[in-house]
């Protein structure tokens, strides 16, 4: 009896394999990012976004007649690691396609893996301006990195136009910290004042962990700044709104997306409110996709408040370009799906925005101007939409 | 001049942080001629031990003693683990050992409570208080008056007690007071224990100004190291001076130069103290009277 039922489940097993070998293989994706760490709650957030994006794509029959597959790797926002990562996806898993990267040093440093091995990656977080420069043409003749994340200098744009348009500041000083981030951004956030003619009164720099920005606020003060633009991480940012309320002398603060995360929320408490920064989606059901792709989040992952809901929303809208382009290619040879992005024919609502022929051969950047975001304020320990018209035109 | 005074009671509450740090570092030199290079991970460990107690039980004040007994415990440990085994070989071993055992804490730290920063909260209102046109936050007088009373607790201990002049004997001679009886063996791990209290206790002090998290102490333990240079490895006196200077230094030149030369100032200073007084401004040179 005991053989006869193991012979039985051999056969199952034997018929079970001669099933799956008919059906088409898996498309396998890679997925790299940050799952520990500093910069984890973005990077979880735009895993937990892919997922969303795969299982609803799969449930609706997959692509090419096959499921997608998501193999997934943390890169630990560590730029040797992220090197790593992408081999190891490219040589040992695979994979025909790539999505995710949070950090914009862990992008220049694995994406030219992907570029080499001609496999389209679509960087749904990273947002330094370099990112999907470094491969473009003519200088290449093509580029594999695309990206849905607004740049900085499309970011530093908006800060301008909110300081400088919308609340007609005409003293600012900039205050970032000397990291890449910082210091490409502030290049930035000059760059972009100088076309409004202005000069920064006061450009002030500061040091990853440094406790004490009295030095830096007081010159600012003494320049007579009457708002204060930011590049720099969640911490910092922290002790740039504390050490304000210390000093008695509060402006406000805007700068980019980074000031929207829970590190800085958190750690400013009630000097951070009324912070504004440039936001690609805030978590309002403001359009139908947008509420269907919040409350599908919310039931998946058991949350009322997405951790980062930018690159959540980032994360989902990359998965379904790519799975749009793989369609429109009809197979998975890396230079087809590449050639599909840059030509995408069908609109595809996404929740960030429509994206209606995103990319060509030249243009490898979804967000292409500052009306597709939004600005957002942080109100009561969240971010919500500054101004109601960006609430009624954005994501769209 | 509020602007002035602005800036010099930011650099003096920011060179007291530095002074207490550095008083750790002066404390073990002192007895056994080593240092503890994990003092940052000891200021980290304590700070955190000291944000999940007070999240226990929610009283600031209550959580000092937890803290002091957690760093005794840490330090003790370094002791015995990287600095006994160098000292009975008489390498320079410790201070691979040290800098090992700071990192192998700052792994575990950050497998407990995770790589983010973390507010601690203010024991204090955090509103500031206006003292002839500037402005002082009530921890920041905490920070000041903390790192005195600590300091000074110490220093009163090692003159009045026994146990203190046990650690003078043997911060003086190590040799001649072992041959007295004492055991020097136990004084060194004392001195150490007190040590990385001081250091957990820095940490507690300063974390509702900073904020708190496993890789907190790296830049401060480096920044104390140079307090602990500039104002002499021998002198509890010498590490305040040498914090108030780094401190204000940094500050001034923030100010009237520019904050991208802050640190300059005093490192340049560190190099020239190294260059024509190699013990400190207030350390003593290597012969010693008793």
């Amino acid at each position: 009896m005991f053989n006869l039922k193991m012979h039985f489940t051999t056969l199952a097993m034997a018929v079970g394999l001669a099933c799956s070998a008919h059906a088409a293989d898996p498309i396998r994706i890679g997925v790299s990012g940050p799952f520990t760490g500093g910069s984890s709650p973005m990077g979880v957030s735009m895993r937990d976004g892919i997922r969303l994006a795969v299982q609803e794509i799969n449930a609706a029959g997959g692509v090419l007649g096959s499921q997608i597959q998501l193999v997934e790797r943390d890169d630990e926002a560590k730029n040797e690691r992220g090197a790593q990562v992408a081999q190891e996806l490219i040589n040992k898993e695979k994979v025909v396609a790539a999505l995710g990267i949070v950090n914009t040093g862990v992008a220049l440093a694995s994406q030219r893996f992907y570029q080499e091995a001609k496999i389209p990656m679509i960087t749904a977080v990273a947002t330094g301006t370099q990112v999907t420069r470094q491969f473009l043409p003519p200088r290449y003749p093509e580029s594999y990195i695309f990206r849905v994340a607004a740049n900085d200098s499309i970011q530093s744009a908006l800060i301008v136009d909110e300081a400088v348009e919308r609340r007609k500041f005409k003293k600012i000083a900039i205050l970032a910290d000397s990291t890449n981030y910082g210091q490409l951004g502030r290049e930035d956030l000059e760059a972009a004042l100088k076309q409004k003619g202005i000069k920064p009164v006061a450009e002030e720099k500061f040091n990853i962990k440094d406790v004490d920005m009295t030095p830096q606020l007081l010159k600012a003060k003494a320049a007579g700044a009457e708002a204060i633009l930011t590049y720099a991480i969640g911490p910092e940012l922290a002790q740039i709104a504390n050490g304000m309320a210390k000093l008695g002398w509060k402006v406000p603060m805007i700068g980019s997306w980074t000031l929207s995360m829970g590190n800085f929320i958190d750690n400013a408490g009630k000097n951070g409110e009324g912070a504004r920064m440039p936001q690609t989606f805030i978590q309002e059901p403001n359009t139908p996709k947008r509420k269907a792709f919040i409350e599908a989040y919310q039931k998946a992952y058991k949350v009322k408040q997405i951790p980062s809901p930018m690159s959540a929303a980032q994360g989902y809208d990359a998965a379904y370009l790519m799975a749009a382009a793989i369609k429109q290619a009809g197979n998975t040879n890396g230079v087809k799906i590449r050639e599909a992005l840059e030509n995408l024919r069908e609109p595809l609502v996404g929740v960030v925005q429509t994206y209606n022929k995103p990319y060509s051969k030249q243009v490898h950047e979804a967000v292409h101007d500052i009306g597709t975001l939004a600005i957002g304020e942080v109100k009561d320990g969240q971010v919500i939409y500054a101004y109601a018209s960006d609430k009624a035109k954005t994501g769209r | 001049m509020d602007m002035l005074l602005q800036i010099l009671f930011s650099g003096i509450a920011l060179g007291m942080i530095y002074a207490v740090i550095a008083f750790g570092y002066q404390l073990t030199f002192a007895t056994s001629g080593t240092l503890n290079f994990g003092q940052g991970e000891a200021l980290a460990i304590g700070a955190l031990i000291g944000l999940s107690v007070v999240d226990r039980i929610g009283n600031y004040w209550l959580t000092i003693p937890v803290v002091l007994l957690a760093g005794a415990i840490y330090g003790i440990g370094v002791e015995r683990l990287g600095v006994r085994p160098a000292l009975k070989a008489k390498s320079e071993g410790w201070i691979m050992a040290t800098i090992a055992l700071g990192i192998i804490m700052k792994n575990i730290a950050e497998n407990i409570w995770g790589r983010d920063d973390l507010k601690f909260p203010s024991p204090v209102s955090e509103a500031p208080l206006h003292l002839f046109g500037a402005s002082v936050l009530p921890m920041e007088i905490i920070v000041i008056v903390g790192a005195l009373a600590l300091m000074l607790a110490v220093e009163l201990f090692n003159r009045k007690s026994i146990y203190g002049k046990a650690i003078a004997a043997t911060a003086a001679d190590r040799e001649a007071a072992g041959l007295m009886g004492i055991n020097t063996g136990q004084v060194i791990t004392f001195s150490y224990a007190l040590s990385c209290a001081a250091a957990a206790f820095a940490g507690i002090l300063i974390a509702p100004l900073t904020l708190t998290g496993a890789s907190m102490g790296a830049a401060l333990g480096l920044k104390a190291f140079a307090v602990a240079i500039i104002g002499g490895l021998t002198s509890g006196l010498g590490v305040i001076i040498g914090g108030l200077i780094l401190g204000l230094a940094e500050t001034f030149t923030g100010f009237y130069l520019s904050t991208g030369y802050k640190d300059v100032p005093g490192l340049v200073l560190l190099l020239l103290v190294l260059a024509f007084k190699p013990a400190g401004l207030f350390g003593k040179t290597a012969i010693k009277k008793v």
